[in-house]
């Protein structure tokens, strides 16, 4: 019961959830227009030739698309805004360090994504060579037995420290909605149930594979017969993982997919010298020359009689 | 001003729980609040639901389908904005940005923050457009009553728009986008403060935001050019609605009036003089600025027509912007979006020095600092820095034509070539980085000073630095607001500093052709010379 249940349709349904959710949510926001191009610049402008920019102000303030391209891949692989992070000081000597969030940050984003890469070992046959060298390589092959996954430990202690700061950092935590708790929780149970399963409550990973691969394949008598097979402790971690990707699309997660949409960071701060054209531009509404001309005759004639211009009285 | 000094200004920092931070706040404290439009404003701008209201008053005296109206608008805004609806979603409530607002450090309101700022709306979007909101409280959601509405109008108007935040966002969500937003919302059911307003019916109307008729504007630059004749005994004629110049000159109107922004008035009209421009000014394009910026993307666009409409009426080639901040963001980011540029305008070259700005070639528009920045690079200008020996300089970057122009090294080079002492703030107080004045956004009024002053606290502090350690007196800006708001605020954290524009620290080493030996800077103070 529990293998039909956990193993083949919740899985089902969870993925179909994500996956329609992602595509919603991308549909949701490129529908919106984009009236304005808004970069916030953080750097030099292009402009004149000796005015020099620095390879920073380049990405930071782009002109082209490709310098754009590079300031999205920065922040995307590099969190460089966050790696900006300053606290509030007055000199140089009071100066603390304020980045520990960006590193917690890339911490635990990295550690997922070597997790990630790891567990395609699960979906993918033949498994690719760099994902067994990747495996290899973080577990210092040899080192311990059975081999430890750096990643899979790290990201426990990435995410503890970013609840921490939530819990023990008074703004942090007054800032804290139960659903950033909630998202930092499930992920944590997620991974101690990984862990579990891979160091002390043993499962059947061959039969869990085999449960993957025909689920990829919907075959779904040979899925069941895989998935009656599985030890309960599977079940946690798998159901945790399903409900995780059934509620991404819902959440604050989604911020892995909005930042590519990010107006302040995808548009080139060019804007002086290619128009933005805004698709619902309202037509101007005010007071034209003629009308100005009308209500102040008197005095623009006064300065039409002088000529156009204003001189100095000189005594 | 005396009232407002405070013996002791202490800083209470609040960390109330998430539930008690979704409680709408509707105590109005004295000095943070603002006023309602006044009826005349609102009406010339036709405004919805024009009547008389107070924010201290319990009922509003709201539209009986308020509700319905901030609904229906907000999903039309969620539609219209791709900005709005995105960082509406994606905000993870990381806490980068908490401590980077001025306004968070100098009040210590929670609410200040710019994510919680944010949260305001968002709880509201949470419950009305997604599907989490159906549980209420537990998913951050909250309905949208009357005390929501007017915890949004206390705290829409206590953010200077000025994109601090959003330069430290790991998703860049523009806390000045949101704001923007949110007062376009509240405007929709009559829900707008009055500073501004005031401001923007008089340029829809006039042409500039001191409701200056032509007649005041010929003769503001007149006193400017009489002052000019006193300091150097060259009588410079100043060109006003001339049909056919190169040029079209516009400029910030407090640069008519107010100090000290009228010597960088004077110091435009030196240079120009100087060089022998053609250019004119124009007395129904006569305002940079655009507080429409600060309301509502639709009173943006009806106050920066008229420059693009006076350029083609005049048949200028191109257009020269003065000092102003928030002008420029609007300038630069807004005005060839909102309106198409004129075909009559040409490529915006230098006719001083042949040089072509290839970074403003679609919207015609250059700004005074780029355009003397070449001036000087290409050695036209004959400059004597010496005769600023009497100031220590720092340059404050105007947040807006820093985050949203990247403004940043051209002042410095002209500052450089036309002053000896020069020093920087500390790094993470300018550049991109740069903490606002506390008055721009909307916020440069009287009834707001108390939020005003504790705002430019981090600045005024970054300031004290350089005082202290280089002795720096001259605060350098090239932002209106900044010129007219830090006067107060220098006196209110007791430091003796000057505060003044690019343009005049350019006046006063300008060397000019026939001028008599100076005796006096722009001010009328006597030269000081540090050998």
């Amino acid at each position: 019961m529990i293998g039909i249940i956990f193993g083949v349709i919740i899985p089902y349904i969870a993925f179909a959830i994500f996956v329609v959710g992602v595509v919603y949510k991308f549909i949701y926001w490129a529908k919106s227009a984009v009236p304005l191009k808004i970069p916030t610049t953080s750097g030099q402008q292009k402009s004149l030739k000796f005015i020099k920019r620095t390879i920073y102000d380049r990405f930071d303030s782009p002109y082209t698309k490709w310098e754009t391209a590079v300031r999205m891949i920065l922040e995307i692989f590099a969190f460089r805004s966050l790696l900006k992070n300053t606290r509030y000081y007055l000199d140089r000597l009071s100066q603390r360090d304020a980045r520990w969030l960006w590193l917690f940050a890339i911490l635990f984003h990295y550690c997922l994504l070597l997790v990630l890469i790891r567990h395609t070992k699960f979906f993918l046959e033949p498994v690719p060579s760099f994902v067994e060298m990747i495996s290899e390589l973080e577990a210092f092959k040899g080192v311990f037995i059975p081999s430890v996954y750096v990643s899979g430990v790290t990201i426990i202690a990435a995410l503890f420290l970013l609840w921490f700061r939530r819990i023990f950092l008074s703004r942090e935590r007054c800032i804290s909605l139960p659903s950033d708790h909630f998202a930092l929780l499930l992920l944590l149970a997620i991974v101690i149930s990984g862990n579990v399963m891979r160091y002390f409550i043993k499962v059947d990973i061959s039969a869990v594979k085999g449960l993957l691969l025909s689920l990829m394949a919907f075959n779904i008598p040979q899925a069941l017969e895989f998935a009656n097979s599985i030890e309960p402790m599977f079940y946690i971690h798998f159901a945790l993982g399903s409900f995780l990707l059934a509620y991404f699309p819902f959440s604050k997660l989604m911020h892995a997919g909005g930042i590519f949409f990010s107006p302040t960071r995808n548009m080139p701060n060019n804007n002086r010298a290619e128009r933005h054209v805004n698709p619902w531009n309202p037509p101007y509404k005010g007071i034209t020359w003629q009308e100005y001309y009308e209500a102040y005759k008197d005095q623009l004639d006064e300065i039409a009689e002088s000529g156009y211009k204003v001189k100095p009285e000189v005594l | 001003m005396e009232k407002h000094v405070a013996e002791k200004v202490r800083i209470e920092q609040r960390f109330p729980s998430w539930r008690e931070l979704l409680k709408p706040t509707t105590e109005f404290k004295p000095g943070y609040y603002h006023y309602s439009f006044r009826i005349s404003d609102a009406k010339y701008l036709e405004l919805p639901f024009v009547r008389e209201w107070n924010p201290l008053d319990k009922d509003w005296k709201l539209p009986p389908n308020w509700k319905e109206i901030f609904l229906t608008k907000m999903k039309e805004y969620l539609e219209k904005f791709r900005s709005f609806k995105l960082f509406m979603d994606i905000c993870v409530r990381c806490g980068a940005c908490a401590d980077k607002c001025h306004y968070y450090i100098g009040t210590g309101d929670p609410k200040n923050m710019p994510v919680a700022r944010a949260e305001l709306i968002r709880s509201v979007y949470r419950r009305y457009f997604t599907p989490a909101g159906k549980l209420g409280k537990i998913a951050g959601a909250r309905d949208l009553t009357e005390d929501v509405i007017k915890e949004l109008y206390y705290y829409a108007y206590q953010c200077s728009l000025c994109r601090r935040c959003s330069v430290f966002c790991p998703y860049g969500i523009d806390t000045a986008e949101v704001t923007w937003i949110v007062r376009m919302l509240l405007k929709e059911i009559g829900v707008v403060h009055r500073f501004t307003l005031i401001s923007i019916a008089s340029s829809a109307r006039t042409g500039n935001h001191l409701g200056l008729l032509p007649g005041g504007i010929a003769g503001a630059l007149q006193s400017v050019v009489e002052d000019i004749y006193n300091l150097t005994g060259i009588e410079i004629e100043v060109p006003i609605n001339k049909k056919g110049a190169e040029i079209l000159f516009v400029a910030p109107s407090a640069d008519f009036f107010a100090t000290p922004h009228w010597y960088v008035c004077m110091g435009y009209l030196m240079l120009f003089h100087e060089i022998g421009l053609d250019y004119t000014w124009s007395t129904y394009a006569s305002e940079g600025g655009n507080f429409g910026t600060f309301i509502s993307y639709e009173l943006a666009q009806k106050l920066n027509a008229k420059i693009y409409q006076e350029a083609e009426r005049l048949g200028v080639k191109w257009i020269l912007g003065g000092e102003c901040g928030h002008m420029w963001r609007d300038k630069h980011q807004y005005l060839a979006t909102m309106h198409e540029p004129p075909k009559t305008l040409e490529d915006p070259v230098s006719p001083i020095t042949g040089t072509y700005f290839e970074n403003a070639a679609s919207t015609k528009m250059v700004h005074i600092a780029e355009f003397v920045a070449d001036l000087i690079a290409h050695k036209k200008l004959k400059l004597d820095p010496r005769r600023n020996d009497k100031w220590i300089v720092t340059l404050h970057d105007g947040c807006n034509y820093a985050r949203a122009m990247g403004l940043l090294e051209e002042p410095r080079y002209v500052i450089k070539n036309v002053c000896r002492f020069f020093y920087e703030m500390p790094e993470h107080t300018i550049r991109e980085k740069s903490y606002c004045c506390g008055s721009g956004g909307g916020l440069l009024t009287e009834e707001v000073m108390d939020l005003r002053m504790r705002g430019g606290m981090p600045r005024a502090m970054a300031l004290r630095e350089v005082h202290r350690k280089y002795g720096v007196n001259y605060l350098c800006t090239l932002c209106a607001i900044d010129k007219a708001a830090f006067p107060h605020l220098l006196e209110y954290w007791r430091l003796p500093v000057a505060v003044g524009g690019m343009m005049e620290l350019v006046g006063n080493a300008l060397i000019m052709k026939g001028e008599k030996e100076r005796t006096t800077d722009l001010r009328g103070e006597p030269l000081i010379r540090r050998d």
